[in-house]
């Protein structure tokens, strides 16, 4: 099975002349989950849309799915979330706006229903469906705006800082949703402490739009000299053994660091 | 944006939001909300239609009392069915206000080398009572029937999907540009201090003016990628809420063709 999706040379101009992506070729396999991270301002948001096919790139190509190069013929399979979900919550109600992917993509309503419960449940929606978004709190937005990207059950995903706005139990309830989502995963990011839990593989967009990296999850978030380049840092548990442990060595994440200490101890 | 225009903005804005948000009317048990979408759908449009091709005062106000009923068989705060229903009369209230002085008739009040006439103002009541009636009748609609059913209904029905589409943008669209001048009041709002005068509130409003067109023109660009992400570029498809036609809903129709018919007859024999 080729690439779900595959970009060749994308840039993108906008009118005022700013270049946000540059020259970005990459290739994303079936079943792999991917961060792109890089600095604010760095193009990330619009790679997403170009790879969302949300704009069409001033140059370039992208293929989904090794079979088109039109995001609308493949749409019900590409799950694209916004970075801001005032973008997404455009209904009367939550419920229609979880109804909205579903319904526009042909999802049969029994089980778009039944899929709408379960998110609504997971992510502590169940009491503001019938409520109008804009009288939600930021961190409700967030997660009404995730559980409508998933409504649909899209084989690839891609999220523009998906834990924005979300507290600490419910950015746990949406890492653990999108783990256990069986396709693609596209998570692009400035935050790289959420990186290592979710991905293996990370690319860098440097400052310019164009990518500078491209490689294992270790590799990237242990290389201080490429993340400081790009104005990132790495996780907090890199930083914290940086200097006491091998690179091989340094925990990437929490739980990492402390099965670490805890056979230290021993 | 403070004192008296930023707060008269903001508490007119805050209002209009909540008018285009179907609220928990629409999931509340009504008469209305117990109607199948497609029959409330015909049948609130038929009556608006009724009242439009009326033109006796006393249909008109006929029509406002069966609308009252309605309200009240569906639950729908009367207040909140005013509230959402005023604008759009009181508006063309001040189009056709010069018809007072420009009909002729009987002269109730003179100045100005102007008189007021009978005729003139029988005229600008009816008009505005009907364009009110009409309006709150398609208001029922929209709070007792969540508006993608409305829309669905509309493909059910075979409207062409053209003014479907145009119905549901409008409406959205609608919606949000509330939406943006609401949070964009509230980001000025945090960062003005002190008291300022009514030409201040007018010279900040002014100010915003420009900001807001272009916030609304980003806006509705950012909002159609979120739709066209979820399917949007093709023609609206929400699930339909159809349920079994009763005798009520018979009733429904029947009453609304009536007032159609009998609103056209009357028009042509008087």
């Amino acid at each position: 099975m080729g690439p779900v999706i595959e970009a060749r040379g994308l840039t993108h101009e906008y009118p005022d002349g700013t270049i946000a992506i540059r020259d970005v070729t990459l290739s994303i396999e079936q079943g792999e989950r991917v961060a792109v991270v890089g600095a604010n301002g760095s193009g990330k948001s619009t790679l997403q849309l170009a790879l969302g096919g949300l704009v069409d790139p001033s140059a370039g190509t992208v293929a989904y799915f090794d079979e088109t190069a039109d995001a609308e013929a493949v749409r019900d399979r590409l799950g694209v979330l916004l970075q801001d979900p005032n973008d997404y919550l455009f209904n009367t109600t939550v419920r229609e706006d979880l109804e909205y992917g579903p319904a526009q993509l042909g999802m049969a309503r029994d089980v778009a229903n039944q899929r709408i419960e379960r998110l609504a449940a997971d992510l502590g929606l169940g009491d503001l469906l019938d409520r109008p978004p804009f009288r939600l709190s930021g961190g409700e937005k967030q997660r009404a705006a995730v559980a409508s990207v998933l409504a649909f059950e899209p084989d690839v995903l891609l999220l523009d800082e998906p834990f924005g706005a979300v507290d600490a139990h419910y950015r746990e309830r949406i890492l653990e949703l999108v783990a256990d989502h069986e396709g693609t995963v596209l998570l692009f990011t400035p935050s790289l402490d959420v990186v290592p839990e979710l991905v293996e593989r990370v690319i860098v967009v440097g400052r310019d739009g164009s990518v500078v990296a491209d490689g294992p999850v270790r590799d990237i978030l242990t290389d201080r000299a490429l993340l400081a380049n790009n104005g990132l840092r790495p996780p907090v548990t890199v930083q914290l053994f940086e200097g006491i442990l091998e690179t091989a060595d340094l925990p990437l994440t929490v739980a990492d660091a402390r099965e670490y200490l805890l056979n230290e101890e021993q | 944006m403070t004192g008296v225009v930023g707060r008269s903005v903001e508490s007119i804005t805050d209002a209009l939001r909540s008018v285009f948000a179907a609220e928990r009317v629409a999931a509340t048990d009504g008469f209305l909300q117990r109607r199948d979408p497609r029959v409330s759908l015909c049948s609130l449009a038929g009556l608006a239609l009724a009242v439009m091709i009326t033109r006796t005062l006393a249909a008109t106000l006929l029509f406002g009392v069966l609308t009252v009923v309605l309200a009240w068989l569906s639950a729908v705060p009367l207040r909140r069915l005013l509230a959402r229903s005023a604008i759009v009369p009181l508006a063309s209230a001040l189009v056709v206000l010069p018809q007072a002085v420009l009909l002729p008739g009987d002269a109730l009040v003179q100045g100005f080398g102007l008189a007021v006439t009978d005729a003139g103002v029988a005229y600008v009541v009816r008009f505005t009572l009907r364009v009110g009636v009409g309006v709150a009748l398609l208001s029922l609609l929209v709070m007792t029937t969540p508006f993608s059913a409305v829309v669905a209904a509309m493909r059910e029905l075979r409207i062409p999907v053209a003014l479907v589409w145009v119905v549901a943008i409008t409406y959205r669209y609608l919606f949000l540009f509330f939406d943006e001048l609401q949070r964009l009041i509230l980001a000025r709002n945090s960062r003005t201090t002190g008291r300022s005068s009514v030409r201040d509130g007018w010279r900040d409003a002014r100010r915003i003016a420009g900001t807001f067109l272009l916030r609304t023109l980003d806006r509705g660009e950012r909002v159609g990628r979120g739709m066209r992400a979820r399917g949007g570029a093709r023609p609206p498809a929400p699930y339909g809420r159809s349920r079994t036609i009763d005798r009520y809903d018979y009733a429904l129709v029947a009453l609304a063709a009536v007032a159609v018919v009998g609103s056209g007859v009357g028009r042509w024999v008087l």
